[in-house]
């Protein structure tokens, strides 16, 4: 297995994830290493964080560092394409079940978009387990609720996939139980044309299929759930909220095996003597941190300041750089 | 006479095995189709309501479930008759 570091940024919406994600890249390229920056946030604004404007092919934002930004409708089509052009070739006959126009209408169905970022996912890793172009890849998702689904679906999958091999091993062990009796296996009139019904796991190509999506899952799953590989990092801001929704993201990370590393708190304001104006702000800060001192004790935390304007570019974000300089 | 004896026990054996044979055939037979049935309700159970895998895993199984879906939809066509066609199966008159 090639050697390479991946990193989620999550963390609720607006918190500065991308900012985060963005600075973290280009201080890991400044230090030498080869970096890929991912967007997985259909609201992307990794480009303009850097102050370019990135596409789905890697664009070089400096030397070492490559961003991109998925597209999300693009990735759907093509996912769908991949599954729906086969579907549609093979069912040309079975007009009868209205598969063709069941399919058409697919990418409006529910959970599409997160399987297609994950096959995105999956794509980008395998691509550098063969090439190895990249010594860390940063990942920054969309808003937590879905950047979770993502993550959990291939567990969900490997579950389902689990209980279908199963019950097409009882399926195939009949076949053949069939085939011995009768001398010949079951068979069935298909388009008018019969097809000898397999008997075994090698000739199924429903137990070869599930074979290879457990395959697939097992080894996105394989490296989200690699510790020495893999982290997670959670942005907040001093706020309940995002506390609170950081702490169930982890609490979710934790059931599904996933490593998290940092807490960044993001847009944090240190006044000795703080404006009348800005006192009960600075009071729900202090309740908001104390709330994150409980809940992430065992995460190392770093403390970003509250900037007067939002970094924009290679050159302020070099800036930010020295808050994010602890992390590995 | 010896000879005679030895082929009616041959033929009344070739005749039991077969019974048997049958019998048993027609069973398999019947829980390989429901089970056939299952499996093409459970990858596509989407379509009326049930609780399915996610879409992916259906879409990439559908294109090789021809023979899983003509048994689920003959099932289904018949499915007013089951009771019918189990007593048949298991000789409840």
């Amino acid at each position: 297995m090639v050697n390479y570091r991946v990193v989620f940024f999550m963390g609720k919406g607006g918190v500065g994830k991308t900012t985060m994600a963005a600075t973290y890249s280009l201080m890991k390229a400044l230090n030498g290493a080869r970096v890929l920056t991912v967007s997985l946030d259909p609201a992307h604004n990794l480009g303009d964080v850097f102050g370019t404007e990135l596409s789905e092919r890697p664009k070089e934002v400096v030397k070492g560092l490559q961003a991109i930004e998925i597209d999300y409708d693009a990735m759907i089509k093509k996912h769908l394409k991949r599954l729906t052009d086969k579907i549609k070739d093979i069912y040309g006959y079975l007009r009868i079940f209205n598969l063709d126009r069941y399919v058409d209408v697919l990418q409006h169905s529910p959970g599409v978009e997160e399987q297609a970022a994950l096959e995105r996912i999956l794509e980008i890793l395998k691509d550098n387990e063969r090439r190895g172009k990249y010594d860390l890849i940063v990942f920054d998702t969309p808003p937590t609720g879905l950047m979770l689904r993502i993550v959990a679906l291939p567990t969900i999958s490997l579950i389902w996939v689990e209980k279908l091999l199963k019950l097409r091993e009882a399926i195939l062990t009949r076949r053949a139980a069939i085939e011995r009796i009768a001398g010949e296996a079951p068979r069935v009139e298909v388009g008018g044309e019969v097809i000898k019904a397999a008997t075994k796991p090698e000739e199924d190509p429903i137990y070869q299929e599930l074979l290879s999506i457990k395959s697939e899952y097992s080894f996105i799953n394989e490296v989200f759930k690699d510790r020495s590989r893999t982290y997670s990092v959670l942005v907040i801001n001093p706020e309940v909220l995002p506390v609170l929704e950081a702490k169930r993201a982890k609490d979710f990370l934790s059931r599904l095996g996933m490593g998290v590393k940092y807490l960044i708190i993001n847009k944090l304001i240190r006044m000795s003597n703080p404006p009348e104006e800005l006192r009960l702000r600075m009071e729900f800060q202090r309740k908001a941190l104390e709330l994150a001192n409980q809940y992430f004790s065992d995460l190392r935390v770093i403390e970003v300041p509250y900037l007067s304007r939002e970094p924009r570019g290679v050159e302020e974000l070099k800036g930010l750089t020295k808050f994010l300089s602890v992390m590995e | 006479m010896g000879g005679g004896l030895s082929r009616f026990l041959k033929s009344l054996t070739e005749a039991i095995v077969g019974t048997f044979k049958g019998k048993s055939l027609e069973y398999v037979e019947v829980e390989l189709r429901e089970l056939e049935n299952v499996f093409a309700l459970i990858v596509m159970g989407s379509f009326i309501g049930l609780p399915s895998p996610p879409m992916t895993i259906s879409l990439k199984l559908l294109p090789h479930m021809g023979r899983e879906l003509i048994i689920a939809s003959r099932v289904s066509e018949r499915l007013d008759d089951m009771l019918g066609e189990m007593a048949g199966l298991f000789e409840v008159s």
